[in-house]
Formats: C-alpha cells, structure tokens, sequence
C-alpha cells in the first residue's frame, strides 16, 4: 500500500511544521502588502456625478488624431535641448556620485562618514524631481541650466546609493589578493575591486540616463527647459492636443531607442563578465 | 645566517574545534619545492594561509628569515582575479607592491609591462593579454593567477593547488617553471599538490599531513633522480 503514497516516506522522515514556520520574510510582506493595498480600496472614491467614463475617454482621446506634424521642427528642437540636459545632468551626476558613493560604502568608507553620507543620499531622494526643478528655477531662472541642476542633484541621489551598493557587493577577493601581494589601499581598489565594478556601474550610468531624458521631458512644464514647455503650452490651450500628441510621440520614440540601445549595451556587458562572449 | 627561510615551531591550528595539525615543525630550505599533501580538509590551504601570515596559529608560532625586501606571495586556490580588468592589467597586479599608488595610478611602468607579457608568453597567454579574465577559461584562469603572483618575485611562494585545473602538459611545464624560477633567485616554493606523481617528480621535499591524527603529519626528503 506504501507504494501508492510516494510521499508517505517523506512525511515520517520530516514531521510536519507548524504553520506558522512557513512564513518567512518574503511571504510576511507579501501577505502585508496584499492585507495593505486592499485595505486601502476604500480610500479610492469617484467624483460621485453620474459620469460617462468611456464617452469621456474616446472624446479626449479623438482630439489627440491626428497629431500635428507641422510642429515637428520646433519639436526637434525641444527635444535636443531636452536630450542635452539629459547628457550633461547625468555626467555631472556620475561625477559626483563617484566621490560620495566612496563616503558612503560600508568596505571603503569609516563609520563615521558613512552614515552622514547615507542620510544626505537619503534626503536628496526624498525631493522629487520636479521639486528640485522648481527650486532650481526660482534660483537660477526659467532655463535649461535650471533643469540640469535639478537633474543632477535627482540623480545623485540614486546613482550614488547604486554606486555604494554595488562597490559593497562587488567581488572583493581580486582586492585582498592585491593586497596580500604588497599593493596599497587606492592600488587595490584600482585595480581589485573597480574593474568588477565598472560594468555593473556603467549599466547603471545607462539606466541613470535613459531615466533622466525621460525626467527632462518634463521638467520644462515648470520653466526648467526642454520639451516639457511644449507640452504644457499645447496642454493650456484648449484645442491642440494633437499637437500635443506628436510631442507625445517623439518623446516615445526617442525613449524607445534609448532604452533598446541602453539593453543591448547592458546584455553584452553582461555577457562579457560571465564570460559567456569572449 | 639562518639556512632556512622560513621555520615553524610547534605550530598547531584548530578550526571549529577539531585540530588540523599540531605540533609541526618544518624547515623551507633556500632553492628548494616543498610538496604538502593529503587529502581534501585536511587543512593544507590553512597551513600555507599560516604560512603567508593570513591566518593566526592556534599554538606555536611562523619564523621568517627572510631580509627586509624580499617577500611571501601565494597562489590562491581560488585564484582571485578581477573579472572586469584585462588579463595583462591582471598580471601587473603582481607588481603592485613595488611602485606607489600615483605612479601606477595612469599606467605601469614599461619594463614592468614587458615582465608581465614575458610571464603571459611562457604561460601560453600570449595572444590573450588584453581579453577580460571572465572571458578566459579555468586553466587559464589558473595560469593567469600564476603570472600575477611571479611578478611580485617573490622570495618565498606558496602555491594552492597551482595546477588543480590545468591539463597534464600545463600542469607539469607549470610545476617546472615554478620551480625554476624559485631556485634559480635562490628562492623556495611550498606547493601544495595532490598528484603523487607531480610530487616525485619536482618536490625535494614532501610535508604528509594525516586527517585521522593532528601529529601524524611526516616530513620526508626525496631523492631526486636524473631527469633525462
């Protein structure tokens, strides 16, 4: 009869756990999470008008086709500045991040440099960025300047934590090696631990761009220059949402490119350190 | 002048509780291989660890008599490479310890690049000098570790398992080169190995470590026939 139930064997070999062992750190917040994000239906209302949603949508939606192309140069042009804020904010970013991602790793940087660092990193992430650019425009004036300050001091914020991250769970062993054979601190981290580093750094310098053309795009609604000035001119005046629609699109285009070259660039990197591509 | 470069005296290492050797005492003549081996945990990585002063001894203690200027270096096992750097930057790793950080900082300095590709050439890597070490293969990997370390010339080597991945005809050229090289700047290698052929073949001395008991380890001089 014992061959008909292959698991009875397991059964007497490993009693059964108490339920509650089941859970471990991922089940427990998943279950909050779900517990949470149901108990918060009840805080999404409608306007309570008897509203005809989909008549609404389609209506809107009509005016957006079909999209204006004879704004397409003005738009170019948008969109270069839009695309150079982006470059320039997120070299300024890869700059600065460098040297504060050194002050708040825990392998390189003492105790107490790492903490201050973490909690100015954490600070600067707590402003989004559309905040940042008008702190940025009431300071600097209504210009593209403006949106590369705000997008560099955005972008800090994440690349430096991405920086730290990744110099802390970077293979380590290549920098002892060094090390145990006479090489300095700086020599070891050199030539050690960044060149584990660099690829997965440069993945994120990448991301960090590609995020920030997709930011500048619209920090030009609050004056901080780029395509987002558009968008909010054609989005005030009532009757050119298809010209609004073919800013839309460029700016999809130019995100769709960034983020197919952006994966390819990634993969081979990838490829490349697994060994996987010589 | 002590004839030996380094010494043990009543060297013992325990690791969770459970002692590995105990009351070892060896002598690394200058010119000479010294072969360690046993059976896998039986704790010949910890001794050459001891050895490079990686690790604390338990009782007993290392004595070098080394001069100022000449240096220990070790193989690791597990090789310890920087995946994202080319394997020539890999090597010139080696030399790391002899030149300030601002002046290898741009670059190494030339005649230390061409004593890297010369250890790369006889190593059989050659053709491979700027691929990535991810991109290598485990022996050569393994010979690329190698290069790293005779570039920091060492005085004393110590090498875990050097040849564990390589295939007999590397393994036995690698072994010979090591050796050479050792003897021939009046230096020694303690190797630790687990082909007993290899073993007679280069070792002028043999360190037995015993699993069963920690003072059962034997030390035994091998007489070298002529090769012909």
């Amino acid at each position: 009869m014992e061959l008909g139930n292959p698991h009875k064997a397991d059964r007497i070999m490993k009693p059964d756990l108490p339920w509650h062992s089941r859970f471990d750190l991922l089940g427990v917040t998943f279950l909050l999470f779900l517990a949470a994000a149901l108990g918060a239906l009840p805080a999404i209302e409608g306007s309570g008008r008897d509203l005809d949603y989909l008549g609404n949508l389609s209506r809107f939606a009509a005016q957006f086709f079909p999209p204006d192309w004879s704004i397409l140069d003005r738009t170019l042009a948008g969109l270069l500045e839009t695309v150079q804020i982006a470059l320039v904010s997120t070299l300024l970013a890869i700059f600065l991040s460098f040297i504060i991602s050194l002050g708040a790793s825990r392998n390189v940087s003492p105790a107490w440099l790492l903490w201050p660092t973490r909690m100015l990193l954490n600070m600067i992430r707590t402003i989004p960025s559309l905040l940042w650019a008008l702190l940025a425009v009431v300071i600097v004036g209504s210009n593209s300047l403006a949106g590369v300050i705000a997008l560099t001091l955005y972008s800090v914020g994440y690349l430096a934590k991405f920086f730290s991250e990744t110099f802390e769970s970077a293979d380590l062993s290549a920098q002892k090696a060094l090390q145990s054979l006479g090489a300095g601190r700086l020599q070891a981290f050199q030539y050690g631990l960044w060149p584990n580093a660099r690829p997965i750094i440069w993945s994120h310098c990448l991301w960090m761009l590609e995020y920030n053309v997709r930011s500048a795009s619209i920090i030009g609604y609050v004056g901080a220059g780029g395509i987002g000035l558009h968008l909010k001119l054609y989005a005030e005046s009532a009757d050119s949402w298809n010209k609004f629609s073919l800013v839309l699109l460029c700016i999809l285009v130019i995100v769709t490119l960034l983020d197919f070259a952006g994966e390819k660039i990634r993969k081979s990197i990838r490829d490349k350190l697994e060994g996987t591509e010589s | 002048m002590n004839s030996s470069l380094l010494e043990t005296q009543g060297l013992g290492l325990c690791i969770s509780q459970r002692w590995l050797f105990r009351n070892l005492d060896i002598s690394i003549p200058p010119q000479s291989f010294v072969g360690v081996t046993g059976p896998s945990g039986v704790g010949k990585t910890s001794l050459l660890r001891l050895l490079a002063r990686d690790l604390q001894a338990d009782e007993g203690k290392v004595c070098s008599h080394l001069q100022s200027g000449q240096n220990t270096a070790m193989i690791f096992q597990d090789l310890q490479l920087a995946d994202g750097a080319s394997a020539l930057n890999n090597a010139l790793g080696g030399c790391l310890g002899r030149h300030s950080g601002i002046s290898t900082f741009f670059n190494f300095p030339t005649p230390e690049k061409e004593a890297a590709n010369n250890w790369l050439e006889k190593f059989g890597l050659a053709g491979k000098s700027r691929q990535w070490a991810s991109t290598l293969s485990r022996g050569e990997r393994q010979r690329l570790a190698i290069c790293r370390t005779l570039l920091s010339n060492p005085r004393l080597l110590l090498a875990d398992e050097p040849v564990a991945s390589l295939d007999s005809e590397w393994a036995g050229k690698t072994l010979q080169i090591l050796k050479d090289s050792q003897t021939q700047k009046g230096g020694s290698l303690v190797c630790s190995l687990h082909d007993e052929d290899q073993v007679q073949r280069f070792a002028d001395f043999v360190l037995r470590l015993h699993p069963s008991d920690p003072t059962s380890w034997s030390w035994e001089t091998l007489t070298k026939r002529t090769e012909s």
